[in-house]
C-alpha cells in the first residue's frame, strides 16, 4: 500500500503518461523554448530591414555581414548598397535615392531640408571596395561567389576578400572562395531574380 | 615613514615644517603628473563613451569588492618608502621623494580599489589638465594624513583610521556605486547637450559672436532672424544669420544684407539669388546656386573685390560657408566622398580637415582654435570637433543614434558648440548647446 504522497505522485505520473510521451514532452518543452528565443526572431522578421544580418538565407558559414546602411548587406550588381526589403537604391545614409543620387521619399519626391530646400545628395559607395577599407583600414575586393535558392529566386552570395587575416567577426579569417592570397573578411548578397 | 616627520625625526620643528611642506609638494606633484599622463593617454582614445561605460563597470566591480561580495586582488606594489633615504639624502630630497612615492599611488599598498577606478576615470576623461587637477587632490589627501594629525601623531592618526576600516569600506562601496550609476546616465557622446528653450516653432542656423546667439526662427511659413542678447532683435523675412560682433549678415528675398543689429543701420548689400552668408568684416562669403551648379563666393566689403573659392556641378555637394579668425570653411562632396575644407583667407591655402567615403560631412563651424562639423551615417548623426592645429584627435560632442533624427547647422564660440537637432518625422528643429 503506497503512502499518500507516493500515491499522489503515482497518480501524477500515470496522468502525465496518459497525456504525453517522453518525446511529446520534450517537444512541448522545445516549443516553449523556441517561443521564448524565437520571439525575438519573429519580431525582427516583422522589420526585415532592421533584422540583425549575421546569418541570412544561403549563408551557412560564420563570417559576419559586411557593413552597410542596413544590417542586411544587400548589394546591386556593381556592389552598391540597396534596400534589403525591395532592392531599391539607397545612399550611404540609408535613404532612397533617385537616378541622380538625390534622396527621395517612397513616391520618388525629393526630400526637403528644414528650410524647405531639396536635400543634397550623400555619397553612395561600394560596400566591399569602399566601405570596408575606410571603416577597417584594410584592402578589400569582391571575389568568391556561390549561389543558393532563397525566396524562390537565385541568390548570389559574395565574399568580400582581403589579405587581412582577421575577419569582421574579430577572429581568424577563412579562405572561403577567395583567391590570390586573400581571405574572407565579410559577406554580402545579390538577388538575381532568376526563379528557382 | 610617518614617524620621520617629527621634530625628533627632522631635527627641529622648523625642519619638520619644511619636511612636511616638501612632502606635500612632492605628493601633489606626483599625483598631478600621474593624472596628466593618464588623461593624455585617454585623449588618444577614439570613443569616450565606451571608456566611460568601462569605468562604470569597473566602479561597480570595485563596489562589490569593497562590500565584501567578491574577492578581487588589487594590482599593487606593497612597498614602503626606503627608510635609508632619511639617512643618506638631505631633508629636502628625502621628504620630497617620500611625498612623490606616495603621491604617485602605484608604488605602495592599496587598501581600497578606488584609486584604480580613479585611474580609469582619468583615462576616460581624456583631458590631461583636468585629470591632473583631480589627482592632485589625491596627493593632498596623502599629505593630509601626515600633516593634519595633532601633536605630530601621524602614526596614531593612521591607526585611528584603521579602526574604522569597515565603515570606510562601506562608504567607499556606496560612493563607487553612486559613481557607476552617474556614469551610466551620461548621455552618449560624453557631454551633456542642453536644449535651448527659445519658444515655439523651429530654430536653426545658429551663429555666435561674443557670446551673443543669432539663429533662424521658422514659425509656419514665416521666417525671421533673431539676435539674442537680453532683449531679442528680430529681422523679419530673413534667414541664415552670420554674426560678427555688432554686425549680422542674413539672406532675404533680395540677396544678402549686412546690418548693425544694435542700431539697425544697413552696412552692405549684395543683391541676387544668394544665400547662406558667412561674415567676418570685411569678408563676406555666400552661396550662389544656378543651373550650372553651386559656388561659394568670397567678397571684401571694403574693396569690393570678390571671387569664387569653391564650386561644384549640379550634382555636387557644397554647403553653407563659415568665416572665423581669418579662415573660411565649408563642406563639399560628390557621389563618392564628402569632406570639410578649411581655407586661410590671406594665403588662400586650403586643407581638408575631415573626409569620408561612407558618410556625409556637413555644416562646419569655425572658431579661432577649433573646427566642428556634422558626421551623418545610416541611423546615426554626430557633432564632431577637432582643434585646427591637429594637436588632439577628433572628438564626438553629440551622438544621436536614431533614424529620423539628424543634426543640422552648427556654430562654435569659445569652449561651446551649438547644433540644430532636426526631428524629421515632425519637422521640429531645436538648438542644443554643448561644452567641451
Amino acid at each position: 500500500m503506497l503512502p499518500d504522497v507516493d500515491r499522489a505522485a503515482d497518480g501524477l505520473a500515470r496522468g502525465l503518461a496518459s497525456r504525453m510521451t517522453r518525446r511529446s514532452a520534450l517537444g512541448r518543452l522545445g516549443t516553449w523554448m523556441l517561443a521564448l528565443t524565437g520571439g525575438a526572431a519573429v519580431a525582427a522578421a516583422a522589420r526585415p530591414e532592421e533584422a540583425q544580418g549575421f546569418h541570412f538565407c544561403g549563408h551557412i558559414w560564420t563570417t559576419g555581414s559586411c557593413p552597410a546602411p542596413f544590417p542586411m548587406p544587400r548589394i546591386d550588381a556593381r556592389g552598391f548598397p540597396i534596400r534589403p526589403a525591395d532592392g531599391k537604391p539607397i545612399d550611404n545614409l540609408g535613404r532612397l535615392v533617385d537616378g541622380n543620387g538625390f534622396p527621395v521619399d517612397e513616391r520618388g519626391r525629393r526630400l526637403l531640408d528644414p528650410d524647405g530646400r531639396p536635400l543634397e545628395r550623400a555619397p553612395r559607395s561600394r560596400i566591399c571596395e569602399d566601405w570596408v577599407p575606410e571603416q577597417f583600414g584594410i584592402d578589400a575586393v569582391t571575389q568568391g561567389v556561390w549561389y543558393r535558392c532563397c525566396n524562390r529566386q537565385i541568390r548570389k552570395l559574395v565574399d568580400c576578400c582581403s589579405r587581412h587575416r582577421t575577419r569582421i567577426n574579430g577572429d581568424a579569417a577563412l579562405k572561403g572562395y577567395c583567391y590570390t592570397g586573400r581571405y574572407v573578411f565579410c559577406v554580402m548578397y545579390y538577388e538575381t531574380g532568376v526563379p528557382c | 615613514m610617518v614617524e620621520s616627520f617629527t621634530p625628533a625625526g627632522c631635527g627641529s620643528r622648523r625642519r619638520r615644517r619644511l619636511a612636511l611642506a616638501l612632502f606635500t609638494g612632492g605628493a601633489v606633484a606626483a599625483a598631478a603628473a600621474l593624472g596628466a599622463l593618464l588623461g593624455a593617454l585617454g585623449s588618444l582614445l577614439p570613443d569616450g563613451r565606451t571608456a566611460l561605460l568601462l569605468v562604470a563597470g569597473l566602479a561597480l566591480l570595485a563596489a562589490l569588492r569593497e562590500a565584501g561580495l567578491v574577492r578581487l586582488p588589487l594590482p599593487q606594489l606593497r612597498r614602503q618608502v626606503p627608510d635609508r633615504w632619511r639617512a643618506e639624502l638631505p631633508l629636502p630630497a628625502w621628504s620630497s621623494l617620500y611625498g612623490a612615492g606616495l603621491g604617485a599611488g602605484v608604488f605602495t599598498y592599496q587598501p581600497v580599489a578606488t584609486f584604480w577606478v580613479a585611474c580609469a576615470g582619468a583615462v576616460a576623461l581624456g583631458r590631461p589638465l583636468v585629470a591632473a587637477g583631480c589627482f592632485a587632490l589625491y596627493g593632498v589627501g596623502r599629505a593630509a594624513m601626515v600633516v593634519l594629525p595633532s601633536r605630530g601623531d601621524a602614526a596614531g592618526g593612521a591607526e585611528r583610521l584603521a579602526r574604522h576600516a569597515l565603515s570606510v569600506r562601506r562608504l567607499n562601496a556606496a560612493a563607487l556605486t553612486g559613481l557607476a550609476a552617474l556614469l551610466l546616465l551620461v548621455p552618449a557622446g560624453g557631454a551633456e547637450a542642453t536644449t535651448l528653450q527659445l519658444g515655439a516653432g523651429r530654430q536653426l542656423d545658429p551663429s555666435v559672436s561674443n557670446g551673443i546667439l543669432a539663429y533662424t526662427q521658422r514659425t509656419g511659413t514665416a521666417r525671421s532672424v533673431v539676435v539674442r542678447p537680453s532683449d531679442p532683435v528680430v529681422f523679419e523675412d530673413a534667414e541664415s544669420p552670420a554674426l560678427d560682433g555688432a554686425r549680422v549678415a542674413y539672406a532675404d528675398a533680395e540677396g544678402i544684407r549686412v546690418v548693425d543689429w544694435t542700431t539697425g543701420e544697413e552696412l552692405a548689400r549684395a543683391p541676387g539669388q544668394l544665400r547662406a552668408p558667412a561674415l567676418q568684416w570685411p569678408f563676406l562669403a555666400f552661396l550662389v546656386e544656378d543651373a550650372r551648379g553651386k559656388r561659394i563666393v568670397l567678397s571684401n566689403l571694403e574693396t569690393g573685390e570678390f571671387a569664387p573659392v569653391a564650386s561644384v556641378g549640379r550634382l555636387g555637394m557644397l554647403g553653407r560657408p563659415v568665416i572665423a579668425a581669418g579662415r573660411i570653411a565649408w563642406h563639399a562632396g560628390d557621389a563618392r566622398s564628402s569632406r570639410i575644407v578649411v581655407m586661410e583667407l590671406e594665403s588662400r591655402q586650403r586643407r581638408v580637415v575631415a573626409s569620408t567615403r561612407i558618410g556625409a560631412l556637413t555644416h562646419p563651424a569655425l572658431s579661432a582654435t577649433h573646427v566642428a562639423w556634422v558626421d551623418s551615417r545610416s541611423g546615426r548623426s554626430r557633432l564632431m570637433l577637432r582643434p585646427l592645429d591637429g594637436a588632439a584627435p577628433v572628438r564626438t560632442l553629440v551622438d544621436v543614434r536614431a533614424r529620423g533624427t539628424a543634426l543640422w547647422t552648427t556654430a562654435l564660440w569659445g569652449r561651446s558648440a551649438w547644433v540644430a537637432r532636426w526631428q524629421q518625422p515632425t519637422g521640429r528643429v531645436q538648438l542644443q548647446r554643448v561644452g567641451f
